[in-house]
């Protein structure tokens, strides 16, 4: 597995190993909630204890005004939000007063989620879209200045990393709004068809048609940018490389990554949303406008259940597939049985008697009567005037003849020995045989 | 009609898309503006295939609900009754379809919702019934898995007629073609005038009568029926034709043709319609 693929795991792991988990009721939100916004509105970055109390008193008396104990209560929200990191003390003055509280980050994220109706829309976009731009060029300039590593690093990689990256994140944040936003107006369409049907058709429409309108916008300013963007990125890579700046290059993929995936957003919703437009536009004009009253889905509920008259069939065309024969292949006649009638037995025809034999043990006879007394001298004279061909296999019976009409003695260890060209012979004495005729 | 890009016939014939549009309307296939080529070229040829079918004995329907199909109307174009269990389903899909809830999902359904819709409308012993018409006595289990394999069944018959799309393993895209279910209702609430109408046309043809029924494969039990079911036809319509063809089966067709044809042998034994003339 690769570095990229395991670090996901690996950060899994090490959240599941940690057992991160939050749990936060209604009450709960709400109090982060109103902490956030007097947080905006007072321009106050930490709260005193009993500012806390008293946020959670107001939260209290708008949604449970009936609750009691509301200060004992407010104690423990305060505590069940440090536990799970949503509060942090920011005095660091511990015993000796009491202290100073701030939201965290994980805090304002949960809220802003709810807070903030952070939609993507065409001028939105792209606004984002040529702050990237500004700020790409500017970087592109930046990186062509810079005469060092060091220099084009905290002139270019910095930035990359945060001020770019932001703006990126923030229009997919935005996308994400969007999102929803297309959620809730398929929800919406839904409930005006049940709650209103007919009188639904026009707002339905203004629905599908304002969402249709923004994706188109946002698609084409996606389409028309992002080329231009990522083109722009490769530019301040190369520079930034050209300086021996480190890790320009994860930066810049990173964020052609992204900006890429913005695009493919764009495509995507476009062509589901158009999926959807068609379909609930087919439903207002052919159920919609032609069943006003709904009439139709109660005659048919009752035909479906059984309380209507005669029973029916729809009729369809259902021409089987076309019959395609295999090949016809003769069967293969089979011979009938029969009686040969030619003789079975041949001929007895006279034949030359094969005298090899006869010829090959006198010979040897004749060898070892000459004196010969190992079986490579005697393989050697009996195959030697042979032709070329006959004289390996004939070695093999020179050995057989040998040990008929002599004594045969060996080695232990039995030594090979050269007996002819190519033939090599494990190596016996061989002694003439008094028997032997 | 519109006025057509083909001026003959034989122009239809030649474009490439009518060889597939051709044999899929002879299947029964009914084609919408989801089957955008092939749509596209009924639209265009629509002038000139008309007279074409109406030669071969079937008519070139096209209705408002923005959807094609072959309506065969003589003896040259087999055709077939859908069975009970596709009815069944397909009512119950059209009532889906007529569902404004089912706008949030852009009418994707699935086997599951199309079944407790079923149970919802028509009772849960009566979907039983209708769908194992031949047992008196049943097995409770064994009755509700034959449900289930008859729905699911059905569904893929459906889809192989273009009544819905099949996009996922458990999950269908409702089509226009499926307002065929309503057309008997749609006139008016008394049903027996537009019956009697598309019965002439030979759009909808009656049920045959209930067959005799018989004691089922089930263990032992009490009846547990409460009334006759929903579209009170029993079995599969039977082969209705005094033709020596019609006796035939369709189904032993299957294996000789070009496609692979997937069926359920025990479920083709009660679903399979046989009307053929």
């Amino acid at each position: 597995m690769d570095e990229r693929a395991e670090e996901p795991s690996r950060l899994i792991q090490n959240l599941a190993g940690r057992a991160i988990a939050l749990e936060l009721g209604s009450l709960d939100l709400c109090f982060v909630a109103a902490l956030r916004l007097r947080s905006r509105t007072s321009e106050t970055t930490s709260f005193s204890e009993q500012e806390l109390v008293d946020a959670y008193r107001d939260v209290c008396a708008l949604t449970q005004p009936e609750a009691s104990g509301v200060a004992r209560r407010a104690t423990a929200a305060i505590q069940r939000l440090r536990d799970q990191r949503l509060l942090s003390r920011v005095d660091g003055a511990g015993v000796v007063r009491s202290g100073a509280y701030a939201l965290t980050r994980l805090a304002t994220s949960i809220v802003d989620f709810y807070l903030e109706e952070e939609a993507l829309t065409g001028e939105s976009l792209t606004l984002l879209l040529s702050t990237l731009h500004a700020s790409l060029v500017e970087l592109r300039d930046q990186a062509r200045a810079s005469t060092t590593s060091r220099e084009c690093s905290d002139r270019v990689v910095g930035p990359l990393r945060v001020t770019i990256r932001d703006l990126v994140d923030g229009i997919e944040r935005r996308q994400r709004g969007l999102d929803l936003q297309q959620e809730r107006f398929q929800q919406e369409i839904s409930k005006l068809l049940s709650a209103d049907w007919f009188d639904a058709v026009a707002r339905c429409q203004d629905l599908l048609e304002e969402t249709t309108t923004t994706l188109r916008e946002l698609n084409a300013v996606l389409l028309r940018d992002t080329h231009t963007l990522v083109t722009l990125l490769e530019d301040i890579r190369e520079l930034a490389e050209d300086r021996g700046a480190p890790d320009a290059n994860e930066a810049c993929r990173r964020l052609s990554e992204q900006l890429e995936r913005i695009a493919a957003w764009g495509s995507a919703r476009q062509h589901t949303w158009s999926e959807y437009y068609q379909y609930v536009h087919r439903f207002l004009r052919d159920v919609v406008r032609l069943d006003p009253t709904r009439a139709l889905t109660e005659r048919l509920r009752a035909e479906l259940g059984g309380k209507a008259g005669r029973s029916y069939s729809l009729v369809v065309a259902t021409q089987p597939p076309l019959v395609v024969p295999r090949e016809v292949t003769p069967p293969r006649e089979r011979p009938p049985l029969e009686r040969p009638r030619a003789e079975r037995e041949k001929p007895l025809q006279e034949a030359v008697p094969d005298e090899r034999d006869h010829a090959l043990a006198a010979t040897v006879q004749a060898v070892l009567a000459g004196g010969a007394r190992t079986l490579s001298s005697v393989t050697e004279a009996a195959v030697s005037p042979l032709p070329e061909g006959e004289r390996f296999s004939t070695a093999g019976r020179v050995a057989e003849v040998a040990a008929r009409l002599a004594k045969v003695e060996s080695a232990r260890e039995r030594p090979w020995t050269r007996a002819d060209e190519g033939i090599w012979i494990e190596e016996w004495s061989l002694t003439p045989s008094a028997n032997e005729k | 009609m519109t006025a057509t890009k083909f001026v003959t016939l034989g122009d239809a014939v030649l474009d490439e898309q009518f060889p597939p549009v051709d044999l899929a309307l002879r299947r029964g296939r009914h084609v919408d503006r989801d089957d955008a080529e092939w749509f596209g070229f009924l639209r265009d040829a629509a002038d000139v295939l008309e007279p074409f079918y109406r030669r071969s004995g079937a008519e070139l329907v096209y209705r408002a609900d923005g959807y094609y199909y072959l309506l065969p109307n003589g003896d040259k174009l087999t055709k077939r009754q859908l069975g009970i269990a596709e009815m069944l389903v397909g009512q119950a899909l059209t009532l889906l379809y007529l569902d404004p809830a089912n706008v949030e999902q852009g009418g994707r359904v699935t086997r599951e919702q199309v079944l407790a819709h079923l149970a919802t409308v028509m009772g849960t012993d009566a979907l039983i019934r209708a769908l194992n018409p031949k047992r008196r006595k049943y097995d409770e289990r064994v009755a509700q898995e034959t449900v289930r394999a008859r729905v699911a069944d059905a569904l893929r018959r459906l889809a192989a007629l273009g009544f819905v799309e099949a996009v996922a393993a458990e999950e269908f895209k409702l089509r226009p073609a499926l307002m065929r279910f309503a057309e008997p209702v749609r006139a008016s609430a008394d049903s027996a005038d537009a019956l009697s109408r598309l019965v002439a046309s030979g759009e909808v043809a009656f049920a045959p009568a209930e067959p005799e029924t018989e004691v089922g494969g089930g263990p032992e039990g009490d009846e547990t029926g409460d009334g006759p079911a929903p579209n009170d036809g029993g079995d599969e319509p039977e082969p209705t034709s005094a033709e020596p063809m019609a006796a035939l089966d369709v189904s032993v067709f299957e294996d000789f043709g070009f496609e692979d044809v997937e069926a359920s042998t025990e479920l083709k034994e009660n679903d399979e319609a046989g009307v053929l003339e």
